[in-house]
């Protein structure tokens, strides 16, 4: 079936396609959305059941290789230190993301000229600060202006969420160091918003939120966009974006949930499958034109994949404080003591810290970033030692670019529609490991000031693999980049990459507001410099 | 030794019963996981997601051809320590299929109401109830609050 042309076709409704579908759509482009996952029912996610934590191990499981459902597709990821973690669905990975939400700094944009490494960004924090602040509107932030490890910002929307008595401990912790710390921004409802219920506090928001919080996109961006007129057509797999004899994108080419095979045509097309899913469509993307896989004469689509490995260290303490569990997981403490570079250190650029709690009681047992609890003879003593009684710090490393950690299409493996699956290559690089190794030495101390009695570290998490960047950076050398500053495909005048796929670097903090304000930006563009791809 | 689907015989369940007694011992008036009834649930659980299955499958059949364990009569026949040193021999030797078993019995065995009362859980869905939200208290911010500004400024 082909179907006729519309503006603007948006591959994936995450948190950069929902974003741009409604930009765009307030500025009246006529939009299809192909996603192909299915809308969630937020009273079903897991915390609705009294199983949630065995569905948070398997049918909602981080990784898509564990949750092997239809929509799915399978990651290979036998030669990476980290796994890639998403989901897929409208709102795609925002509906299992903890919605911690910073920003990065000016100074992620400009690491060749300040530090010697990687590459500058052709944008500027200041380029993107008026999107920032849209997306906060629009996400739901709650936070407080005044952060000092960071540029002066708006007042946020909704003030921060409680720290808890936990969270107030390690704050202590930090103060006795004289090191920073700041209340999380996070898109989380502290009180009702937009429509949306305040958060309740129950714990696992990596699992769907049955109170709508959580800002994703499926009950953010996309119900503005609805109205506006955006078709968003669920349980469409796209395996090619499709060009005219001139190269030209005109459209993708889609499996329907009967595996039948459509066409969507368009005048211009925006990829925002994120940074695996992209550069896959990409690479798979081939024709007489494009050899190689849509844009992709530079041959850089795919090369400098980009994570942030974590580091994680678990601090226990006996004193008898409500629960660790009690609150959002991850939404409580930021620290930016040691994001910038420092010349006595032996690495360059630096890390974040996020405060994270504790779990219900499996996921203490089966262990959240450290062993399972010990089997047999002191199984219950050393549970009784985790379970509500420990807090973590996330040690989240800047990822620098490196050619060798990217995105191929595997050989031999193969998504439910029979299109060859991504496999990822990726190694943590020497300069990394030493980063990683100087902010656990500094999580230990925190939590040793916040009065933990022990502590343990993981010291890369594999299962970490949240952060997908770099695998069609943008930049303003045709050469060396696969889009420009505003997102457009050097060599595909009406081809958009919104997702992280397009970052230069990866700063040291969670991407997804960067992703966010990169994509209504990329829109604004489109919406102001190409009104002829409005039919 | 169980059917090549997973379905466990009596003997691989009698097994099962004393090595979940074995992983997660009995503590104040709780029994030990196998004694407690969890084997219906776990092989639930297990013919729903193939990764439990065949974890399950591969450690029972690793359990039964243990040459030593037969020479003694069974795993059965074993002693308590004995039993864990066949345990342990075959989560060395069959770690991710070990890590998967351990994985499904701590979750059957933590998600038991009885288990709940015991450590102090509040049992069932955690929504829509969720617990209280406090404000945000700022008192906290007092310290920080008087550090200057250090964000690293860029070219731009
Ligand atoms: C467990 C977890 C926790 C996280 N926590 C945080 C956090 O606290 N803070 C933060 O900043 N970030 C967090 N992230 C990361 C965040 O979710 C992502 O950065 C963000 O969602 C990326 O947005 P995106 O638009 O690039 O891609 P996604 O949100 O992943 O959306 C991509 C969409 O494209 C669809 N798609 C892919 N390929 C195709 C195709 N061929 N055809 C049709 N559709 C396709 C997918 O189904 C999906 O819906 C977390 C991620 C996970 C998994
Ligand atoms: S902690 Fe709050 S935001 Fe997270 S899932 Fe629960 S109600 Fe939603």
């Amino acid at each position: 079936m082909a179907t006729g042309p519309v503006d603007i076709l948006i591959i994936g409704t995450g948190a950069s396609g929902a974003a741009a579908a409604w930009r765009l759509s307030e500025a009246g482009f006529k939009i299809v959305c192909l996603e192909q996952g299915a809308w969630q029912r937020p009273e079903q996610y897991p915390a609705a059941h009294a199983n949630w934590e065995l569905q948070g191990a398997t049918t909602f499981a981080f990784d898509p290789n564990i949750r092997g459902l239809p929509e799915d597709y399978p990651v290979n990821n036998t030669e990476s230190d980290i796994a890639p973690l998403m989901f897929n669905a409208v709102g795609g990975s925002t509906i299992h993301w903890t919605a911690h939400t910073p920003r990065f700094h000016p100074s992620d944009f400009r690491v060749r000229s300040l530090d010697g490494v990687a590459d500058d960004w052709p944008i500027s924090y200041f380029d993107l600060e008026k999107y920032f602040d849209l997306n906060d509107d629009w996400m739901g932030c709650s936070g407080i202006a005044g952060d000092p490890a960071n540029p002066p910002r708006s007042p946020r929307p909704m003030p921060p969420l409680p720290l808890g008595p936990d969270g107030e401990r390690i704050a202590r912790g930090f103060d006795k160091l004289g090191w920073h710390w700041w209340p999380s921004d996070s898109y989380i409802n502290s009180q009702p918003y937009r429509g949306r219920n305040a958060c309740n506090n129950c714990g696992p928001n990596g699992l769907g939120c049955y109170q709508k919080a959580k800002g994703s996109t499926d009950v953010t961006y996309l119900p503005e966009a609805i109205k506006n007129g955006v078709e968003v057509r669920t349980n469409a797999r796209v395996f090619k974006i499709t060009v005219d004899q001139d190269g030209r994108a005109n459209g993708a080419s889609y499996y329907d949930e009967e595996g039948i095979e459509h066409h969507q045509s368009a005048r211009g097309v925006i990829v925002a499958a994120n940074g695996i899913g992209t550069p896959r469509l990409m690479l798979l993307s081939k024709s007489k034109r494009h050899p190689d896989g849509i844009a992709n004469s530079s041959g850089l689509v795919g090369k400098n994949l980009m994570f942030h490995p974590y580091a994680m260290v678990t601090g226990f303490f006996d004193d008898p404080q409500p629960s660790t569990y009690q609150g959002a997981l991850g939404n409580i403490i930021i620290s930016q003591q040691f994001y910038e570079t420092n010349a006595r250190r032996d690495f360059v650029r630096g890390y974040s810290y996020q405060m994270n709690r504790s779990s219900g009681p499996a996921k203490t047992a089966t262990g959240l970033a450290i062993s399972p609890v010990k089997w047999g003879e002191g199984h219950h003593e050393e549970f009784a030692e985790r379970f509500g009684k420990s807090s973590l710090l996330a040690v989240i490393s800047e990822d620098l670019p490196e050619e060798r950690n990217r995105v191929e299409l595997d050989r031999a493996i193969k998504d439910s529609n029979g299109i060859p699956a991504p496999k990822v290559f990726y190694r943590v690089s020497n300069n990394t490991r030493r980063l990683l190794d100087h902010g656990i030495r500094n999580a230990e101390r925190v939590l040793l000031a916040a009065g933990a009695h022990r502590t343990e570290a993981n010291p890369m998490l594999r299962a970490g693999g949240w952060h997908l960047m770099g695998t069609a950076r943008m930049g303003d050398d045709p050469e060396r980049s696969v889009v420009d500053g505003n997102c457009q495909a050097h060599d595909v005048d009406n081809l958009f990459v919104i997702d992280g796929s397009v970052f230069v670097t990866s700063g040291a903090v969670n991407p997804t507001p960067t992703i966010q304000a990169i994509a209504l930006r990329a829109a604004d563009y489109i919406c102001r410099e190409r009104t002829d791809l409005k039919g | 030794m169980p059917t090549k689907q997973g379905a466990l015989t009596d003997s691989d369940r009698r097994n099962m019963r004393v090595v979940m007694d074995r992983l997660i011992p009995p503590v104040d008036d709780l029994p030990g996981a196998g004694t407690m009834g969890l084997l219906d649930e776990i092989e639930r659980i297990a013919s729903e997601h193939d990764r439990y299955r065949k974890s399950l499958v591969r450690f029972l059949d690793a359990l039964t051809m243990d040459m030593s364990v037969e020479a003694e009569g069974g795993f059965l026949a074993l002693s308590g320590e004995q039993q864990d040193e066949a345990i342990r021999e075959i989560e060395e030797s069959l770690s991710k299929e070990f890590a998967n078993v351990l994985e499904v019995v701590y979750i059957s065995y933590y998600s038991r109401p009885e288990v709940h009362a015991r450590i102090g859980w509040r049992t069932g869905p955690l929504q829509p109830l969720g617990f209280t939200l406090p404000p945000f208290d700022e008192s906290i911010l007092d310290t920080v609050r008087k550090r200057e500004p250090f964000w690293r400024q860029a070219p731009d």
